[in-house]
């Protein structure tokens, strides 16, 4: 499906709504107040359509000053955030360009997300690891100002290195997963030998105990799977820092459509997927390839400024004016 | 708004666990509707609670006398000691008529980002009766949560040696479906399956 409009005509505001509507979040901002019309108090999206051949429809209600509501075939939701683990969207703007140019800390909850994606059981694990370690991080600061004793930082030691062996394991996992898929796509938009490398050691209670001192001096833990990375490689060449903004746009393309093939291929229903200005500044041959690189099964949005942008016809083309949207 | 008593009564009620403002005011203007009797039986039970009921000596339990009654029960045996956090959790603990023994009240769990330490629970209470009461084994009955598991470690590793020191098991809950365990229960579950 094309959106096709004028600058500021409100493709991306499309985009995002039905991003919200069908995982409960904005995937611009975390402030929910944002996404309430100035001078209104609340906002509404609906979402209907198909999944896995069945009809599927979810609604969120945003309102200032309350919490969201959201509700799944009529079936109100404990809360929004479970939304996001029935209906599987997948996005791109050109925000995302930081998970491979922007810092460890972008990459780290990009494949953090992967990770709740597609291993659902170990979804739990970023944040479980977290609260691990600001524990820790809390026991090593009253320790050094005199307020506890080393030995209480004993317990906490051993959660960051069992949390985090799985978390480290973990991640290892879903690179590997993704790895020959993110190859193959990357390939065919021309990123020769693409890798994802993980780079940091699973921490122990041996290792985090001999860095101990250290530790108590800064109050904070210095090892462990948040001082990790992953270094996105072309051709032996990180592309964070050596790659050039097609070189890098490619890669979170690669990225996107592999997990897409990922969270289809385990769940059994391919994803939604939300590509936002995709097109802008791919030459003519990539954008080929990335047309036929969409899964065919799935729904893909696609939004540019004119029709001709992508190559072949998409089997809908919604035109976007300001405050309408309307198949052509 | 209100006037200053009743404006202190509310903000009284709000430092209640559980109680926000709107279910505070509800709380006060229903006392100042009541008879005087009985708000003043509430009030007077309150006062009575906390001037008789107090920690037994011994566990950390409430208690009326200095030490509890579970503490003083000849017949319940004194070689096995259950660890909880809180009274509330010995409670749940008698409910099952499984347990025999006595129980330590730690009063929470550590929890340094709160700045709980060791030395704010009754921890060394307990080294010290493992020490002198001849007690054989005690059993660690923390919440299977971050915190109950990182004081239950902490215990077990000062405790391994001196006594045997058992956990509770994790598992999936009697009379429910597989189909609605969550993850990390069913995943516990089978890290603990035995032998048929």
């Amino acid at each position: 499906m094309l959106a096709v409009g004028a600058n500021g005509a409100g493709k991306t505001n499309l985009l995002e709504a039905i991003h919200v509507g069908s995982q409960g979040f904005s995937p611009r901002t975390r402030s929910d107040s944002e996404l309430i019309r100035f001078g209104t108090a609340a906002s509404r999206v609906v979402v209907r359509g198909e999944r896995g051949g069945l009809p599927v429809e979810s609604t969120i209600t945003l309102r200032l000053r309350e919490g969201k509501r959201a509700s799944l075939n009529g079936a109100v939701l404990p809360a929004a955030e479970q939304l996001r683990s029935r209906l599987s969207t997948l996005v791109f703007t050109p925000d995302r360009l930081a998970v491979v140019k922007g810092g460890p800390a972008v990459r780290r909850a990009y494949f953090d997300r992967t990770l709740g994606r597609i291993a659902r059981p170990r979804a739990g694990l970023p944040a479980a690891y977290a609260s691990a370690l600001a524990q820790r991080n809390a026991a090593l600061r009253r320790t050094g100002a005199g307020l506890s004793s080393r030995d209480a930082i004993a317990p906490w030691t051993e959660n960051v290195a069992d949390l985090g062996s799985q978390l480290y394991a973990a991640r290892r996992d879903v690179l590997t997963l993704l790895e020959p898929g993110f190859g193959t796509r990357a390939e065919a938009l021309g990123l020769a030998d693409a890798r994802l490398r993980y780079e940091g050691e699973p921490p122990s209670r041996e290792s985090l105990e001999a860095r101990l001192e250290r530790d108590i001096e800064r109050g904070f833990t210095g090892l462990g799977p948040h001082v990790h990375d992953v270094a996105i490689v072309s051709a032996n060449r990180d592309l964070r820092l050596f790659g050039s903004q097609g070189e890098q746009r490619l890669a979170v393309l690669s990225l996107l459509l592999a997990e897409a093939e990922l969270v289809a291929e385990r769940s059994g229903v391919p994803p939604l997927l939300l590509l936002d200005d995709v097109l802008s500044e791919l030459d003519a041959a990539r954008r080929r390839t990335l047309a036929e690189s969409v899964p065919g099964q799935g729904q893909t949005l696609i939004t540019a400024t004119a029709a001709s942008a992508l190559p072949g016809e998409p089997a809908q083309v919604i035109e976007v004016s300001p405050g309408h949207a309307r198949t052509a | 708004m209100f006037s200053p008593s009743v404006e202190n009564l509310v903000a009284q009620l709000t430092r209640l666990p559980g109680v926000g403002t709107r279910t505070a005011q509800r709380l006060a203007f229903h006392l100042l509707r009541v008879p005087s009797e009985e708000a003043a039986a509430l009030a007077a039970a309150i006062g009575e609670v906390k001037e008789r009921v107090r920690f037994c000596r011994e566990c950390g339990n409430l208690t009326e006398q200095e030490v509890c009654e579970i503490c003083r029960d000849a017949r319940r045996d004194h070689a096995v000691v259950c660890v909880v956090e809180q009274p509330v959790d010995l409670i749940s603990v008698e409910r099952t008529h499984e347990y025999r023994g006595l129980y330590h009240v730690l009063g929470g769990a550590l929890s340094p980002l709160d700045g709980v330490e060791p030395s704010h629970l009754r921890i060394d209470e307990l080294f010290r009766r493992v020490e002198q009461n001849g007690v054989e084994e005690v059993v660690l009955a923390t919440n299977p949560n971050m915190t109950g598991e990182a004081t239950a470690a902490y215990l077990a590793d000062r405790l391994r040696g001196r006594v045997r020191v058992t956990r509770l098991a994790s598992g999936l809950p009697v009379g429910g479906d597989l189909e609605y365990a969550d993850e990390v229960t069913l995943g516990r579950a089978l890290a603990g399956r035995r032998e048929m």
